[in-house]
């Protein structure tokens, strides 16, 4: 019944604008970038619309299964579960990896810290240090400030540092949210999106230096080139996972993503391009 | 000729009458049978025991944890804390409108009233982010907001015009007749409103006390975006906490069908729901044992 009003809407679709509609769906990580994308692209090729919306990866994901979605953002990759689903519905899954996003991690101005090591980030959040105590010489509790269970982000930074989030930690509706709880918490620690703190806009913050045991340096989620070179440890591929069957719909937005013109996107938003 | 279609149209109405009535009762039996179903398909993976007694709620971890709890406690906190100040407002402004106030400023008030219910959860959570919770963390001398308190005070201003609305028809429903007897007894206005109408009025005032529970037991958005949702038992008023409502809001888009995970967010709507029939169904009672009192 629900495909079939899908197919419905399609049509519908179809017929009014002579091109179809391409729906992206998924992570609200890359849901500011493809809005952009998709402003161009309208402007470039005003025949074709393409629709953003965001609600998560996993959402993204499962839209794609059930034919609500032509383009599924993800900033994680595709697990298992979802795998099997697709095969269950002998659907063949092609992906794209269109920018690479690096995850800050902030803490407020006057917190004194400005680097921190994986280890020590790791046991931050996963609630063995309970308090600042360790990392700086106030003695304040460490009050986390996350995404929720169901955000890519989320998965991307327990699976990375191999721990489980201490239950105390909050779990907050987005990016902006995030920011403007550090922004009052002085003694609060939060990942976001570097696209959320890039080019120096929130002045109340401060974006950690993370140093792993690989690169001993520390390095900024802001700064381009050592991403480029792949040496943050918070680095992650932003894919775009879509029906092999529906390639003739959506080329010519994958191309223009890949284009000069979309790589200069992606930097002006604040991600980085993955070459 | 007349006399027969009459007759047939008076019948149809009655079935078209009687269909609506049953199909919202199917509607409630059949909600309340899926979620039935699906809870016990969980039974099926977890013990029952450590369902209710488990003091984690932790799907995603490796060792899945799926103890109701922390967000069972959540829930109940964080409406308690709304009721202990929407209850005593709620029933003084009732109180007040009913019985004090000049009829100009109860012709305005009123509709202020419930123009209050009309303001989307989603409006009053935002005002939790930017303005109660920064007030809460100031106030308190700590560093976030987004608390139990917070989702308190939040869920209190909900549940007001739920409380004040009934509460008023309650003491409105009180006969003059107690009034006079007490005035003439030489009681003064304070203690005939306070021994003689509120009591009188009490059965009212608890269906509203009631109704106001459910609505803030029930709601969603707003204690999503207001209280941290962090799953742990609270310790206080101060904690991050994370209720029944959110934690299926926030997991239920995200999980796989017919997985554990998915079964358990079913069983704690069962649980949910079970808790809000019950007290409306109090609600209920007294609301109709006052309608007896008025005849």
């Amino acid at each position: 019944m629900k495909s079939l009003f899908a197919c419905f809407l399609f049509a519908v679709g179809s017929c009014a604008s002579g091109d179809a509609i391409i729906k992206v769906k998924g992570s609200d990580t890359e849901v500011n970038l493809a809005v952009q994308f998709a402003e161009s692209f309208h402007e470039v090729n005003e025949t074709s619309i393409v629709s953003i919306s965001g609600g998560g990866s996993g959402l993204g994901i499962a839209s794609l299964i059930n034919g609500n979605a032509d383009i599924a953002n993800s900033s994680r990759r595709i697990n298992d579960e979802e795998l099997e689903l697709f095969k269950k519905k002998k659907i063949v899954l092609d992906s794209f990896v269109f920018a690479q996003d690096a995850i800050a991690f902030v803490v407020a101005k006057d917190l004194k810290l400005d680097t921190i090591s994986t280890i020590d980030l790791a046991k931050v959040l996963s609630g063995v240090y309970k308090n600042w105590e360790a990392l700086t010489d106030k003695k304040v509790q460490i009050n986390i400030y996350g995404r929720q269970n169901n955000s890519g982000t989320h998965d991307f930074v327990k699976q990375r540092l191999s721990i489980d989030f201490t239950p105390y930690a909050k779990q907050m509706n987005g990016n902006a949210q995030i920011i403007e709880a550090i922004k009052t918490d002085h003694s609060g620690i939060g990942y976001v999106g570097a696209g959320y703190v890039g080019h120096g806009a929130n002045t109340e913050i401060k974006v950690l230096y993370i140093k792993d045991g690989v690169v001993k340096r520390p390095v900024s989620p802001l700064d381009a080139t050592s991403i480029v070179a792949g040496l943050y440890f918070f680095q992650r591929p932003l894919f775009q996972y879509y029906r092999r069957s529906s390639i003739s719909k959506i080329k010519a937005f994958l191309q223009f993503e890949n284009s000069d013109q979309g790589q200069q996107i992606i930097r002006t938003a604040g991600y980085y391009p993955f070459k | 000729m007349m006399h027969y279609r009459r007759e047939d149209t008076d019948r149809l109405f009655k079935y078209i009458f009687k269909a609506a009535g049953l199909l919202t009762i199917a509607l409630l039996g059949g909600i309340f049978f899926m979620l039935l179903y699906n809870s016990i398909a969980l039974f099926a993976n977890i013990k029952p025991l450590d369902f209710f007694t488990g003091s984690q709620w932790n799907p995603e971890s490796l060792n899945q944890k799926y103890g109701i709890a922390p967000l069972l406690v959540s829930t109940f906190l964080v409406a308690i804390g709304s009721m202990a100040i929407a209850i005593p407002l709620g029933i003084l402004t009732a109180t007040y409108l009913s019985e004090l106030a000049p009829g100009r400023l109860t012709q305005f008030l009123k509709p202020a009233i419930e123009m209050l219910a009309a303001i989307p959860s989603v409006a009053i959570g935002f005002l939790g982010i930017v303005l109660v919770g920064p007030g809460i963390a100031k106030l308190f001398g700590i560093q976030s907001g987004l608390n139990a308190r917070n989702g308190s005070i939040l869920l209190a201003v909900m549940s007001l015009p739920t409380i004040i609305t009934i509460s008023e028809d309650a003491i409105k429903a009180v006969p003059n007749t107690y009034r006079e007897a007490s005035l003439a007894l030489g009681a003064n206005r304070w203690q005939t409103i306070f021994r003689v109408t509120l009591p009188a009025a009490m059965p009212g005032l608890i269906a509203a006390v009631m109704l106001g529970l459910g609505r803030a037991l029930g709601e969603t958005m707003t204690v999503l975006m207001a209280t941290g949702n962090a799953s742990v038992i609270p310790r206080g008023f101060l904690d991050s906490i994370r209720t029944i409502t959110a934690t299926i809001a926030i997991e239920m888009g995200e999980v796989p069908y017919q997985t554990t995970h998915y079964f358990a967010l079913f069983a704690i709507a069962a649980v949910l729901f079970l808790f809000t029939l019950f007290i409306n169904l109090v609600g209920e009672r007294y609301a109709n044992q006052r309608r007896k009192f008025q005849e």
